[in-house]
């Protein structure tokens, strides 16, 4: 009798099937429990020790031991034509069958049920190559030690290690902002950035904080109209903190009526200060308001006062659903880490977030402005302001760095155009500034003043489209053109200096303009672009057709001036 | 909400002793750094520091705002600012122009004790700036057609703030009321009051009296050989003459009259915000870790007291602070939040509960080490670009703290204990009743509740000054 055919005889084999079969499953069952209930990281591990070590004690005992009508008898006990081990046989094989039958049916359900989903295993961050760094660069210097991939949910993580100080920044970019909101929940995408700090199914409300300070971190966050972008800053001690902390808000976030009245209230504060009481934001609010007549854009970022007051826990977590998902986010790391271990902790913290369904695109584009638009505010105002807005394209737009330029030799610094023409020649206004809108969809190129208290706003805005008709009839200097790369180039090593810098730099680059590595193509994208690039930049955009010129003064101001 | 409610604690848990006693393991230690006194006083620092191609540059010149004449409150903001518009052979504009063309940035600004000029330049065009840091202190221009213009300009501004950002002023209401007359309580950019009695010739006197190579300290760090930096700074500077007059010793703050309440009317504003405090410590005190560790738990941080209970439990506002100012001599502890009109005293109220709760209850062992993690935990972040740096060195000269008052907080921080923050408290922070309140919002609608707080004193916005002339006070009224 071979040892082989009397393992068979004891049903060892089928022991060790039945115990390989069952452990598989159990294991499948562990990891489930632990990512949706929040088990402790290790729940794994112990469960695939104790098997390991169960495995030869089951072993042992199939061997030793055998089952009969009076029970467990040792096997050299037992009198082999009494014995019935080919009935215990069989219902091994049931057991075998039935556990495969439980596998197939979990694995089934896996598919079925979103919530349950595995994401396949995301690919490991490569060492990136010569040929991969040259081909994603195109030509610019993207620092080797960039590693970036994507979760099996679609997550998009990029790792910038970096180890001056013992510090690691952390930025989330969620695709959801003002863009993504109509009428009746303005704001919400706003009010979301602050209930994304007000408690989980497992973190009580101020807990997120309190953990995270506590262990030597800090954070903030901000909305746009086109994203949400979640920002911490903390000791490398606190890295596996820090992405315990932000899975869990991504992925179980709480909605307590009692903290959606209490956020309410602050937002409602925050929304006094920056709008209600600043006139600048007053103004600002009812450009953009002129602006658009069609496109999201129009709203408010904070929201009107009566959204702020009325929207409802179920528009909260409808919206928490639709843009809140691992496939809708980007997160950047920059620090002192290493690629490796930011991608083992996105795996085991974010990978089990289940993807959605994408949203819908925005699909309103705004008509074509066919005439100038003018709107007046009249209020308690010591300095009058002038702003003026006209429309300009998204980030992607081929105009938009030719723009960006263009704004710098008009309003950057105090030898900038109009500083020196309206602030220090005509003495109309005390500041001058510019801003572009580069987002998702096309935005506005936007000036703003303050104007000098007895100055006539009607002057002030002659004087700025006489400037602006100069830059489309007579275009930049060469030396101007030059000092305006210059800043964009200092700028550029400036904003790289820190490693928040970094992580927001790559993040906006990632996001808003299709990758990463153009932010490292910014330098030689600048030094290429010509004067002529610039003047027709300018004449696209400065057209009085274009225009919403808004106007903040005191209400005594009209006595004296002529309705035209 | 029942099986949940057994979870929180656990991740909780889980998630702190992840890290448990590491958060604390980091300090700071600076990097080396060469220093040299020059024959004419000046103080030269220079680290290298080779990680992006820019230079930092920071020249710090002891005076500041203290050294405002009486009535004068903004010489010498106005001189700083001046020192910017026109310098050597160039004027304003051009002085602008070359700094501009090369992406550099200056800014010349006064602060209380110090006029501050921090320059950034691309490494390569370390000689140029090297030569418009010179001619602004060697030879400004100080032009009075560009004197005229900024002051007009600086009046404006403060204007422009009333309308738009009158919270950005409540430190200037504040430091005036709590200092009164001392120069702690001078308005740095000047009133419009004192502007329009500022002329050309006290910002040349303040030239001639505060600006010389006695009083100069200049740090530099970035991508530039220490040596060869040395010996250009030293070139630059080191000829720099005494300036005219000597530096006195200030005279320590009196002790402020407690029970006092400045109103300031802002009419229709839609909410009131307000200032609570007193007397705090010169920045030398010797129980700043302790200090450090108490106000970061008080009004410091996101979940500090003060925070958590006006914003994050009542949603009363958008942020309640507590802030320390930490000069030469004596400085100011104060609350600082905002409020919706109608929840002004509510607001007001729950501050002065959370200050009583932090001088009764104290800290717990828990609270100590949350804070101390978080202060350190950031710590290293403020010795970043070679910018920080340059500046951390130079304050570190302007105050003589020495390099350990960087090195050793680490070790410091983990010596403070839960008695020695409730000693600190007990010694820094004012009770109830030595309080001294500034606070501005709709006068018509909060005037009658703010009586509560104590004597009431009034101003308005439109009033072209920023401190009550205490001799004659424009209106006083008893309580109740």
């Amino acid at each position: 009798m071979s040892l082989y055919s009397e393992l068979r005889r004891r049903n060892v084999l089928k022991v060790a099937s039945l115990y390989i079969v069952a452990s598989l499953l159990l294991v499948w069952l562990t990891w489930v429990a632990r990512t949706q209930l929040g088990l402790p990281h290790w729940a794994e591990e112990f469960v695939v020790v104790l098997l390991l070590v169960g495995f030869p004690v089951a072993i042992m005992f199939a061997w030793v031991y055998e089952i009969t009508p009076s029970g467990l008898k040792k096997a050299v006990d037992v009198d082999q034509t009494q014995s019935i081990v080919f009935k215990t046989g069989q219902k091994l094989n049931a057991a075998l069958i039935v556990t495969v039958g439980l596998g197939v049916v979990a694995m089934v359900a896996d598919r079925l049920l979103p919530d349950l989903a595995v994401p396949p295993p995301p690919e490991p961050p490569a060492e990136p190559t010569v040929a991969d760094v040259a081909d994603a660069a195109l030509g610019g210097d993207v620092p080797a030690e960039i590693v970036s991939f994507t979760l099996g949910n679609g997550l998009r993580v990029i790792v910038w290690p970096d180890e001056d100080i013992p510090n690691v920044a952390m930025y989330n970019f969620v695709r959801a902002g003002g863009r993504n909101e109509y009428p009746g929940i303005t704001g919400l995408s706003h009010f979301f950035e602050h209930m994304m700090f007000n408690g989980t199914s497992r973190l009580e409300p101020g807990e997120f904080d309190r953990i995270m300070e506590a262990n030597g971190g800090s954070n903030n966050a901000y909305t746009s109209k086109d994203v949400t972008v979640y920002q911490d800053w903390f000791p490398r001690s606190a890295l596996e903190v820090i992405f315990g902390l932000e899975s869990d808000r991504f992925a179980n976030l709480a909605f307590v009526d009692e903290v959606v009245e209490s956020e309410r209230g602050v937002v409602q504060s925050e929304r006094r200060t920056v709008v209600d009481n600043d006139n600048f934001g007053r103004l600002f609010e009812q450009m953009f308001a002129t602006a658009f007549v069609a496109h999201p854009y129009q709203f408010p970022v904070i929201g009107w006062p009566s959204d702020i007051a009325s929207w409802t826990k179920n528009d909260l977590e409808a919206f928490y659903r639709r843009y809140y998902a691992p496939n809708n986010c980007t997160l950047v790391v920059v620090g002192d880490v290493s690629a490796a271990e930011v991608f083992q902790l996105t795996s085991s913290y974010f990978g089990p977030i289940p993807p959605q369904t994408p949203p819908e695109p925005v699909r309103t584009v705004e008509p074509e402005q066919e005439g100038e638009r003018r709107l007046v505010i009249e209020t308690d105002a010591q300095t009058p302001l002038l702003h003026v807005a006209f429309h300009g394209g998204s980030a992607t737009d081929p105009d938009t760095l030719a723009m960006e330029l263009l704004l710098n030799v008009l309003t950057e610094g105090d030898s900038s155009r109009l500083h020196q023409r309206l602030v220090e020649r005509d003495a109309l206004a005390i500041s001058v500034g510019s801003y572009q809108q580069a987002g998702f969809d096309p935005g506005l190129i936007y000036f703003y003043l303050t104007l000098a208290p007895d100055a006539d706003p009607a002057a002030a805005e002659a004087a700025l489209f006489e400037e602006l008709a100069a830059a489309i009839d007579e275009g930049v200097g060469d030396a101007e053109l030059r000092k305006a790369k210059n800043i964009l180039l200092a700028d550029h090593w400036r904003s790289l200096a820190t490693i928040d810098g970094k992580a927001e730099a790559l993040g906006e680059y990632e996001v808003f303009a299709g990758g990463y590595e153009a932010l490292f193509e910014r330098p030689g994208s600048v030094e290429a672009l010509t004067a002529d690039a610039l003047r027709e930049a300018a004449a696209r955009v400065f057209e009085r057709r274009n225009a919403t010129i808004g106007v903040l003064r005191s209400a005594e101001s009209t006595d004296d001036e002529d309705p035209s | 909400m029942r099986w949940q409610s057994l979870l929180p604690g656990a991740l909780a848990a889980t998630l702190s002793l992840l890290s448990l006693g590491e958060a604390g393991a980091q300090g700071v230690t600076l990097p080396d750094v060469s220093r040299e006194v020059l024959d004419n006083g000046a103080v030269l620092i220079v680290n290298e520091k080779r990680e992006v191609p820019l230079v930092g540059i920071e020249l710090v010149l002891r005076g500041g705002g203290v050294r405002d004449l009486q009535g004068k409150s903004g010489t010498a903001s106005l001189y700083a600012g001046l020192l910017e518009r026109g310098a050597g052979s160039r004027s304003a504009a051009e002085f602008a122009e070359a700094i501009e063309s090369v992406g550099g940035r200056i800014s010349a600004t006064a602060e209380l004790e110090r006029i501050r000029i921090s320059a950034e330049f691309l490494a390569r065009d370390f000689e140029l700036m090297l030569s418009l840091l010179r001619d602004m202190l060697y030879a400004p221009t100080l032009a009075e057609a560009e004197f005229d213009t900024l002051r007009q300009r600086q009046i404006n501004f403060i204007l422009a703030a009333k309308d738009s950002d009158p919270g950005a002023l409540m430190p200037t209401y504040a430091a005036g009321f709590l200092f009164a007359d001392h120069p702690y309580g001078n308005p740095l950019a000047g009133s419009e009051s004192s502007l329009a009695s500022i002329t050309h010739t006290d910002v040349l006197d303040y030239h001639a009296n505060e600006v010389g190579g006695d009083r100069l300290i200049i740090s530099l760090s970035g991508d530039i050989d220490t040596a060869h930096a040395m010996v250009r700074l030293a070139d630059v500077f080191g000829a720099l003459p005494a300036a005219g007059q000597s530096l006195q010793p200030l005279a320590e703050p009196l002790t402020a009259i407690d029970g006092r309440v400045l109103l300031i009317d802002k009419p229709g504003a839609t909410q009131t915000y307000f200032w609570i405090g007193n007397l705090g410590v010169a920045v030398d005190y010797p129980e700043r870790p302790a200090l450090d560790i108490a106000n970061t738990l008080f009004g410091g941080r996101f979940t500090s007291m003060l925070n958590t209970a006006l914003r994050v439990e009542s949603g009363l506002t958008y942020g309640a602070r507590s802030v320390l100012i930490r000069p030469s001599k004596q400085g100011s502890l104060g609350i600082s939040s905002f409020t919706r009109t109608d929840a002004s005293v509510e607001a007001i109220d729950m501050a002065l509960d959370v200050l009583g709760a932090l001088r009764n209850e104290g800290v717990d062992e828990d609270m100590l080490r949350s804070a101390r993690n978080y202060v350190l935990g950031l710590y290293p972040m403020r010795f970043e670009t070679a910018r920080q740096l340059a500046r951390q060195f130079a304050m570190l000269e302007f105050y003589a703290l020495g390099t350990a008052h960087v090195d050793d907080y680490a070790d410091a921080l983990r010596a403070v204990t839960v008695e020695s923050v409730a000693a600190t408290v007990d010694a820094v922070y004012p009770a109830r009743d030595e309080l001294v309140f500034v606070i501005l919002g709709d006068a018509e609608v909060i005037r009658d509740d703010m009586r509560r707080y104590g004597t009431l004193y009034e101003l308005s916005v439109a009033d072209p000054i920023f401190r009550l002339p205490f001799e004659e006070p424009l209106s006083e009224e008893p309580t109740e």
